[in-house]
């Protein structure tokens, strides 16, 4: 293993042991080592990230040590972030995401906040209890091409529905999609209210942010051949 | 709960009451289904469709089921037929099917706790009281009203007030109640009203009837207003279920349904009731007009699902209640069968998720007269938590979710003939001991071992605090293995022994869903802890509370020691722990018989502060800390670490 290799590995390590300080020296000795930044979140970061996930996903990690690999992530990413090229940034997705109104649980949000800015997505946080029109309004300043939105609690599921309709008034449906999540959301609900994806878990809904995300190029890649034409 | 609508070559069957869905490979039976998810079905000749006993009612998708067969044409009749009725051997469904198991199709009745603890009332004094008069006949010189004539002799003889109102329904014919009885008659007083002339004397004859209306189940209390005790009990799962199987799903279900469900929520749970009424008095030779009162306690959503009223706002952040106060209303105008005009009281309640159970609660407990500090934890699908004294008592809920009632847990069930209800695993063999409910073979696993199976894999070393089973283990019993997905789980009872065609396993999912029920409960105690701390301007330590009660349907049944090594409340010595089992049901009994109660009751309404548990800032950091066995801070359980250090499983 190279020094580079050994570096990127230390991020990685300390990305799933959930150790923030050893995850922040490690990317600053990413830095010091001429190690590109967005190599170091790609490679370094983002792969701890990974094994995180699938640890989750078979149950050997729960809550708390997602939540400390997280913390260590945002360690690794506050210092490697400011220093990726402004090409580098702008190529970053935007999704917006939030706990719907009425409803204030959100360490399901946090985790699928980490998972997905880990993925390499700019998460632009409303926090909880965030109208449909604040979903909508955002999305449309910041450019995001994904509303994501969670709920714990049945009748506040009704606000996802919301969120569906002002979209589709304003025109915005297909441009801008949307992933649900959280305790009481089902597929059988997505599709009742025309959302775009449905994420069982925080893995799954980073997979499936992938998916409408690739949707989303696809569909305007066929609009400029159009104009081309 | 995760839905998909659909999976190739798999059909979805959905259990009720029992909450239980999974997918089966298409061509499966109900029957067999059933047996799977161990739901306690009973059938006689294994299904060949000749003992007729496993009848179930198809709630949603008949028309995903095969046409009814020849045998079942045999056992089942026309009315069965018209309501869904099937047999569950011959029904072999293609799609999504809801089944319904009834009562009487069941191998073993459903334990439903009602026994609450015993509290003596301040003072035994019912709303309503029966006074035998016998009255003057009209003369020429004296020819008062029938009326007067009454209310005079109630006031001569009892002392009660002349102008109490006599109910306008008994009117029309009063004239004839008095002289066919002969002017011997008893009054029937409610508050300032006569609601009722009965001809002799019946005044040994008052009935009032007491309901815990709980999510999953009903209790009810036919009691005699004269002695205050009770005379019978009936219970049963809520038949609200199918329509939600907890309060937010029945909001919703009002929500999506308009009006249409609003009344059909509340005309379900009557019936339910009545069903009660019904039981309660055959067994005791009541009739029901004899009940001349109710009472009610329930959490808020199903305050509202009871009443009729719509209960949208409830269930959205700030989660405002729409009705506080205690309520009167004419029990037959809902619908219940009991006394013309008797009359149906409401406990009140304290916020959106805090209901007159709870009041319930404290009034049982007399937490807020008590010198000392005292928690109460009444576990539920919402748990609601309440600690202080006379001076200040403040109350928080948390979702701790359905899973220490067996649901989201691979092979839980509720309490029931046949479910594991103890477990204990040797630390040197790792040999697992369980005893059942009537001592049957082994179906799952219900709350109380749920409470024992996490504690004891701890104190085998099976599993570390963070709640991850160590996978090292595997080396030392087969017990421990991996599953489907690679996912770790452990062997509680090897099929053979089981009545089911599985092994009995805790899965390390099932851990993580009990780390987050349990996590939820101490949680809401921590939180309740500091900011009552703050409101006495001092540090609360466990050690300043006096007394913990513990209520709620399965309380009775779990291990305290176990409990608190899995740190669902504050380490507190053992002999402090008081389990007051459905008091619930107790409260709604003291309203019910003693006019003092109910005043006590409006006021607990009043001065009981909620605390909103998830808009606390800390929150989060105590609910993460709480995930851990027993707790992440472990200085705050040191009898439970010198146990687990004895047995050498920390150092």
């Amino acid at each position: 293993m190279g020094e580079k290799e050994k570096i990127l590995d230390r991020l990685r390590q300390a990305v799933i042991l959930g150790e923030t300080e050893k995850c922040t020296k490690a990317a600053q000795d990413a830095v010091d080592a001429g190690i590109e930044p967005w190599k170091a979140i790609k490679e370094g970061l983002a792969e701890g990230m990974e094994v995180v996930g699938e640890k989750f996903e078979n149950k050997e990690y729960f809550i708390p040590e997602l939540l400390l690999s997280a913390e260590a992530l945002y360690g690794g990413l506050n210092l490697l972030l400011p220093l990726l090229k402004i090409e580098q940034v702008e190529a970053r997705e935007k999704v917006v995401l939030g706990v719907v109104e009425g409803d204030i649980h959100d360490i399901g949000k946090s985790i699928v906040k980490a998972m997905l800015t880990a993925a390499g997505y700019e998460v632009v946080d409303l926090g909880v209890d965030v109208p449909a029109s604040e979903f909508v309004k955002k999305a449309s300043e910041e450019k995001a091409g994904v509303i994501a939105m969670s709920t714990m609690m049945t009748p506040t599921l009704m606000s996802m529905k919301e969120v569906e309709e002002q979209l589709a008034k304003k025109g915005l449906k297909g441009k801008v999609k949307t992933i649900l999540g959280g305790g009481t959301v089902t597929e059988e609900w997505r599709s009742r209210i025309g959302s775009d994806a449905y994420g069982e878990d925080a893995v799954q809904a980073v997979d499936k942010v992938k998916m409408l995300v690739k949707e989303i190029k696809a569909a305007l890649e066929l609009v400029e051949k159009k104009r081309k034409k | 709960m995760r839905e998909e609508i659909e999976r190739v070559g798999q059909v979805k069957l959905v259990f009720f009451p029992y909450g239980k869905r999974e997918w089966f490979k298409k061509g499966v039976s109900i029957l067999d289904a059933a047996k799977a998810l161990g739901i306690d079905l009973s059938s006689l000749c294994g299904g060949k469709g000749t003992c007729g006993k496993c009848k179930v009612k198809i709630e949603d998708g008949t028309e995903g089921l095969n046409p009814l067969t020849e045998q079942e044409l045999k056992h089942i009749t026309k009315e069965e037929r018209e309501a869904g009725y099937r047999l569950a051997c011959q029904a072999i469904p293609t799609t999504v099917v809801s089944v319904y198991v009834p009562e009487r199709s069941r191998i073993g009745k459903q334990r439903l706790q009602t026994e609450g603890l015993e509290v003596p009332v301040k003072q035994l004094n019912p709303f309503v009281k029966k006074y035998f008069v016998k009255l003057s006949k009209p003369t020429l010189h004296d020819s008062r009203s029938d009326e007067d004539r009454l209310l005079d002799a109630l006031n001569a003889e009892y002392g009660l007030p002349t102008d109490l109102d006599l109910d306008f329904e008994i009117c029309p014919d009063l004239a004839s109640r008095l002289r066919d009885a002969d002017w011997a008659v008893t009054a029937v007083n409610w508050k300032n009203k006569i609601i009722d002339i009965e001809p002799g004397n019946t005044s040994h004859r008052c009935f009032g009837f007491a309901v815990d209306i709980g999510t999953t189940k009903l209790a009810g209390f036919l009691m005699d207003l004269n002695t205050g005790k009770v005379v019978a009990v009936a219970s049963k799962m809520n038949p609200q279920i199918p329509l939600g199987e907890e309060v937010m799903s029945r909001i919703t279900h009002q929500m999506m349904e308009g009006k249409k469900g609003v009344k059909e929520l509340q005309a379900t749970v009557v019936s339910g009731i009545n069903e009660m009424i019904e039981e309660c008095c055959e067994k005791s030779n009541v009739e029901k007009n004899e009940i001349y009162e109710l009472c009610f306690v329930g959490n808020t959503a199903m305050q509202l699902c009871f009443l009729g009223i719509y209960g949208r706002y409830v269930a959205f952040a700030p989660y405002p209640p729409v009705l506080r106060r205690g309520i009167n209303i004419r029990a037959c105008s809902v619908g219940l069968t009991a006394h013309p005009r008797a009359n149906a009281y409401h406990v009140p309640v304290i916020g959106g998720f805090v209901g007159a159970d709870n009041v319930a609660v404290i009034l049982a407990t007399r937490m807020l007269e008590s010198d000392e500090i005292c928690m109460a934890l009444d576990i539920g699908t919402n748990t609601e938590i309440d600690l202080g004294n006379k001076h200040l008592v403040m109350v928080d809920s948390c979702a701790s979710g359905p899973a220490f009632e067996g649901m989201q847990i691979k092979h839980g069930m509720r309490a029931a003939t046949g479910s594991i209800e103890r477990v204990s695993i040797d630390p040197e063999t790792l040999e697992v001991n369980y005893r059942t409910i009537e001592d049957e073979p082994p179906v799952g696993l219900c709350g109380s071992a749920l409470v024992d199976v996490p504690a004891e894999l701890l104190k085998a070393g099976l599993m570390d605090l963070t709640g991850k089973f160590l996978l090292e283990m595997a080396k030392e019993t087969d017990r421990l293995r991996r599953g489907p997905k690679g996912i770790l789980e452990f062997v509680l009872v090897p099929q053979p022994e089981t009545a089911t065609d599985t092994d009995i396993i805790v899965t390390q999912g099932d851990i993580r869903e009990l780390q987050k029920a349990k996590a939820a409960m101490r949680t809401g105690a921590e939180i309740l802890m500091k900011r009552l701390g703050e409101e006495r301007k001092e540090t609360l330590a466990e050690d300043d509370i006096s007394k913990l009660f513990i209520a709620g349907a399965f309380g009775n049944y779990i291990d305290p020691e176990n409990a608190r090594t899995i740190g669902m409340y504050p380490e507190l010595p053992l002999e402090r722990v008081d389990f007051v089992g459905n008091v619930a049901g107790t409260g709604s009994r003291m309203c019910l018989i003693s006019k003092e109660e109910r005043e006590c009751s409006e006021k607990i309404s009043t001065t009981v502060k909620y605390h909103e548990l998830a808009a606390d800032k800390d929150f989060q950091k105590e609910y993460i800390d709480a995930l851990y066995f027993p707790h992440k801070n472990l200085n705050r359980y040191p009898d439970t670490v010198n146990l687990l250090r004895r047995l050498g499983r920390i150092r």
